[in-house]
C-alpha cells in the first residue's frame, strides 16, 4: 500500500479548500472514501467529525443484550448480567464453581454455571486472576452484578457523585425547559452543567478564562441570565481523607513501595485509569468490573439535521434502515504507481519455486520513488452511479516544503511536479451486471483488448521514457487515467497533493429519491424529461509514497 | 486493486464449485469438511476435521462459506470441551466472505459474514465473532470471547479498539469477491 488517496471534508468549514497536504494536522480533515457519508439535502459530503451523533440503541458487547435505556441510568452504563472484566488483564471473566467436579473450573475454558458448589467466584482464564484471591465471592452464579453494583454504588466517590448530580439537577431541568427548542438542537449547544462547571472552575482557579463559545450566537443570552442562580457545591468528602478510606496516597503508599517485592504488586496506570480520583496502588484491591455497554448510532447531517445513518435496531444486526454513504454518490479513486507494480511482478518472477507466489510483497526499495526522476501513477475512477458521468481533474499546487536549508532560493522550490489530465473525461454507468460474479471472464477479454490498441505497454512499463497524460483504460464503470510526477532533487518525504475532482451527473431533483433495493437510495433512476446536468465537486488529497535515497534503492530497478 | 495474485499452476486443486485447495494443506477428515464455493485453502493450512463429535453416523465438524480465504499456515481446530464429565469436540462454523491471514490458529465456534482475521492471531476455543467485525493482525481473542458487529478487536487479550464504518459489509465483500478473482494460475 504505498499509493493511496483519501476525500476532504470541509466540516462546515467557510473555505472549501483543503488545508496544505503536508501539514501532519491535516489528517484529521481528509478520511477513505468509505468512512464519509453524503446529504442529499445540503449536497455536502460529511464525516464522523462533523455529523451529530445519537444514541439509538445500548448492548452489553459480551452478552450482546440489547438494555433497554430506561435502565441503562439504573446501572450505571454497565451490563447488569453476569459479564465482568478481569481487572488485571481486561478479559472477559468466567463464573466458576469451588468442587472440582464442576469441570476441573481452573483448567477448562469453559465452566458450566448450572453446576458446581457454592461458593463461586469470578476466574479470568487469560492471566487466571480469580475474585477469591481477593475474597469476592458469591453463593449463586447468577445475579452477581447487582450484588458488585452495590459495592461501587456505595463506594465514596459514587456516593459524591450522586451528591454532586442531586445538587445540579434542579437547576439542569430548569435550564432545559427554558431552552427554546431550536437551540437544544443547536450545533453549538452546550449543556448548562459545562457553563456552570466552567464558571466554577474560572472561579477557583485563578487564569482560566470562562468557556463561552455562545458569546456570538443567538442562544448566549438568555443562558447567561440564570447562571449565577446556582449555589456552591460542598464536597462531602475531604480529598485529604481518602487514604483513610482506603484509597491510597499518602504515608501507607510509600510503606507499601517499601516492602515491595513484585512488580505486579502495584497496579498498573492503565488498571486504575477507570477509577475516578485516587485509588489505591495495589493491584490487590482491584476489582472486576461490570462490562460497559456499548452503543448503535444514528447520525444527523450537522446543518440541516436530515439522518444520514440509522440502524436496525437488533443490536447485532449489520443493516440499516437508513444509509447515505459517500461511496454511492462520489466516485471512487483508486491510485497505483504502475512502476512499482512492474517491479513487484519482476520480483515474483524471480522468487524460488519453493517460496509461495501468492506472497505480498512490500518492500520500500521498491515501490518508493527516487529523487530526480519521473513517474506515472494511475487513477483509476469507478462510478457508483446508475447514469454516466464526466469528470475533470485538477491539481492545487503543492507548497514548497519548508526546509533547513540556509539557501531561501534552495527552501522556495517546489519538491515535485504533477500533470494531471486536463481534458474529461467519461466513466460509464454502474450496472449490476459488472458486479464481481462475472469478472473472471472480465479478465481474459482485458488482457485482449490490452495488446490491441497497444495499452499494455502504457500499463505494464512504467520506467518508459514518455508516458501519455490521459486515459489509459475503460472497463466497465471504471476509468483509469495516468498522470505523471516529476521528483526533485529536493525532494523528501511522502509526495503528497491536493486534487480537486469535478464531475457532472444527471440530476434528477424533481422526483423524490427512490430506494434501491438495499435502501439505498440513488439519485440516479431514469426520469422520462430532458435531463438536468449537475456539477459537484470535491477535494482530495493524493500521496504517492515516500521518497526514497538514492542510496538506499535497488540497482535492479536502475538496470 | 486489480493485480493477479499468481500460484503455480497444479499446486492448487480446484472443484466443482470454484474451491481452491493447496495440495499442500493437510485437510484432515475431508467428509466432516464443507466449503461453500469459491473458496481458497492456502498451502500449509491445517484443517482438523478429523476431531469430530463421539457418537455414530457423519458429522459436520467445520463448515466454511463462500469466497473465505484461509491464510497460509492457518490452523483450523473444533473446539472442545468436558461437559458433564464427557471430552467432546463441538463444531466451527464460518460463514461467508472470512478472510483468515496467515499463521493464524483458529478453535471457534461461529465467525459470522464478511468477517476479517489479521496474521498471527489466536482465536481461542468457543469465541463466537458477528458479522463484519475485524481482528487486527498479531491479536490474541481468549477462549468464549464474544466478538460484537462491527467492531475491531485487537492486542493481547484482544480488546474493542473501535467502531467499524456503516460500509464495512460492502468492502469485505467486495475485497473478498476480487480476491478470488484475483488469485488465479501464473499464466506460462
Ligand atoms: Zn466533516
Ligand atoms: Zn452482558
Ligand atoms: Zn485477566
Ligand atoms: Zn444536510
Amino acid at each position: 500500500m504505498s499509493a493511496s488517496i483519501e476525500y476532504y471534508c470541509p466540516c462546515l468549514a467557510e473555505s472549501p479548500h483543503p488545508p496544505p497536504p503536508h501539514l501532519a494536522s491535516s489528517s484529521y480533515s481528509f478520511h477513505p472514501l468509505h468512512n464519509l457519508y453524503f446529504c442529499e439535502e445540503c449536497d455536502a459530503v460529511r464525516c464522523n467529525r462533523c455529523v451529530l451523533m445519537e444514541v439509538s440503541g445500548y448492548f452489553c458487547p459480551n452478552c450482546l443484550f440489547e438494555v433497554p435505556s430506561a435502565s441503562v441510568r439504573a446501572e450505571k452504563n454497565r451490563c447488569a448480567r453476569n459479564c465482568f472484566n478481569c481487572p488485571i488483564c481486561r478479559n472477559t471473566l468466567s463464573v466458576v464453581a469451588s468442587d472440582p467436579e464442576a469441570g476441573d473450573g481452573r483448567m477448562s475454558p469453559v465452566v458450566s454455571t448450572t453446576l458446581g458448589e457454592p461458593p463461586f467466584f469470578l476466574f479470568c482464564n487469560n492471566c487466571r486472576w480469580d475474585s477469591a484471591e481477593i475474597g469476592i465471592t458469591f453463593e449463586k452464579p447468577t445475579g452477581l452484578a447487582a450484588q458488585l453494583q452495590k459495592f461501587e454504588d456505595s463506594a465514596p466517590e459514587a456516593l459524591e457523585f450522586e451528591h454532586l448530580k442531586e445538587h445540579f439537577e434542579p437547576y439542569l431541568r430548569a435550564s432545559s425547559s427554558a431552552l427554546p427548542a431550536t437551540a437544544a438542537h443547536s450545533h453549538h449547544h452546550v449543556n448548562p452543567i459545562t457553563a456552570a462547571a466552567s464558571s466554577a472552575l474560572a472561579r477557583d482557579v485563578p487564569g482560566v478564562g470562562k468557556y463561552n463559545p455562545l458569546s456570538r450566537s443567538r442562544v448566549g443570552r438568555d443562558k447567561n441570565a440564570g447562571k449565577q442562580e446556582i449555589p456552591d457545591y460542598k464536597s462531602r468528602v475531604e480529598i485529604g481523607t481518602l487514604g483513610a478510606l482506603g484509597a491510597g496516597g499518602g504515608n501507607s503508599d510509600v510503606e507499601f513501595m517499601r516492602r515491595l517485592e513484585d512488580m505486579s504488586e502495584v497496579a498498573k496506570l492503565e488498571q486504575r485509569w477507570v477509577n475516578s480520583w485516587t485509588a489505591s496502588l495495589r493491584s490487590s484491591d482491584l476489582k472486576p468490573l461490570r462490562i460497559p455497554l456499548q452503543v448503535k448510532k444514528s447520525k444527523r447531517c450537522p446543518a440541516c439535521r436530515h439522518i444520514l445513518i440509522k440502524p436496525e435496531q437488533k443490536s447485532q444486526s449489520v443493516r440499516y434502515k437508513i444509509k447515505l454513504v459517500a461511496a454511492n454518490y462520489l466516485p471512487a479513486i483508486h491510485v497505483s504507481l504502475p512502476h512499482a507494480i512492474a517491479a513487484m511482478e519482476l520480483m515474483k518472477r524471480s522468487s524460488t519455486l519453493n517460496k509461495s507466489l501468492s506472497s505480498t510483497v512490500d518492500d520500500p526499495s521498491v515501490s518508493g520513488l527516487i529523487p530526480g526522476k519521473t513517474y506515472a501513477f494511475h487513477l483509476a475512477f469507478t462510478n457508483p452511479l446508475y447514469d454516466p458521468i464526466q469528470v475533470r481533474l485538477k491539481k492545487v499546487q503543492p507548497v514548497p516544503v519548508p526546509s533547513a536549508d540556509a539557501d531561501p532560493e534552495k527552501a522556495r522550490r517546489v519538491p515535485f511536479q504533477v500533470s494531471l489530465p486536463t481534458a474529461a473525461f467519461g466513466i460509464a454507468a454502474f450496472a449490476e451486471a459488472w458486479e464481481y460474479e462475472d469478472e473472471e471472464d472480465m479478465f481474459g477479454q482485458d488482457d485482449d483488448d490490452l495488446d490491441m490498441d497497444g495499452h499494455g505497454m502504457a500499463t505494464k512499463d512504467g520506467r518508459g521514457k514518455t508516458r501519455a497524460v490521459g486515459v489509459v483504460e475503460r472497463r466497465a464503470n471504471t476509468t483509469v487515467v495516468s498522470g505523471e510526477v516529476i521528483i526533485t532533487k529536493e525532494a523528501r518525504g511522502n509526495i503528497r497533493f491536493n486534487m480537486l475532482v469535478s464531475y457532472t451527473y444527471r440530476s434528477d431533483d424533481a422526483e423524490p429519491a427512490e430506494e434501491n433495493e438495499d435502501g439505498t437510495p440513488s439519485r440516479s433512476h431514469a426520469v422520462n424529461k430532458a435531463p438536468e446536468m449537475k456539477n459537484f465537486s470535491f477535494y482530495t488529497v493524493v500521496d504517492l509514497g515516500a521518497v526514497v535515497r538514492r542510496e538506499g534503492s535497488r540497482s535492479e530497478l536502475e538496470s | 486493486m486489480n493485480t493477479p495474485v499468481y500460484y503455480q499452476r497444479g499446486e492448487y486443486i480446484e472443484t466443482d464449485t470454484g474451491n481452491k485447495v493447496s495440495r499442500r494443506a493437510a485437510i484432515s477428515g475431508p467428509q466432516n469438511i464443507i466449503l461453500g464455493g469459491k473458496t481458497i485453502i492456502s498451502s500449509n493450512a491445517i484443517i482438523r476435521g478429523d476431531l469430530r463429535r463421539t457418537g455414530p453416523g457423519h458429522a459436520v465438524v467445520i463448515s466454511l462459506g463462500r469466497y473465505c480465504l484461509i491464510g497460509e499456515g492457518c490452523i483450523l481446530r473444533p473446539p472442545y470441551k468436558t461437559y458433564r464429565g464427557v471430552f467432546n469436540y463441538y463444531p466451527m462454523k464460518i460463514g461467508d466472505n472470512v478472510h483468515i491471514g496467515a499463521n493464524t490458529i483458529v478453535e471457534a465456534a461461529t465467525i459470522g459474514n464478511y468477517v476479517e482475521i489479521g496474521k498471527n492471531c489466536i482465536i481461542g476455543k468457543f469465541v463466537i465473532i458477528k458479522d463484519c467485525a475485524k481482528i487486527a493482525d498479531d491479536t490474541i481473542i481468549p477462549p468464549n470471547t464474544v466478538v460484537p458487529a462491527l467492531t475491531l478487536f485487537a492486542g493481547n487479550p484482544g480488546q474493542i479498539v473501535e467502531d467499524l464504518p456503516e460500509t464495512t459489509q460492502e468492502m469485505v465483500e467486495s475485497q473478498t469477491k476480487q480476491y478470488y478473482t484475483r488469485f488465479q494460475p501464473y499464466p506460462n
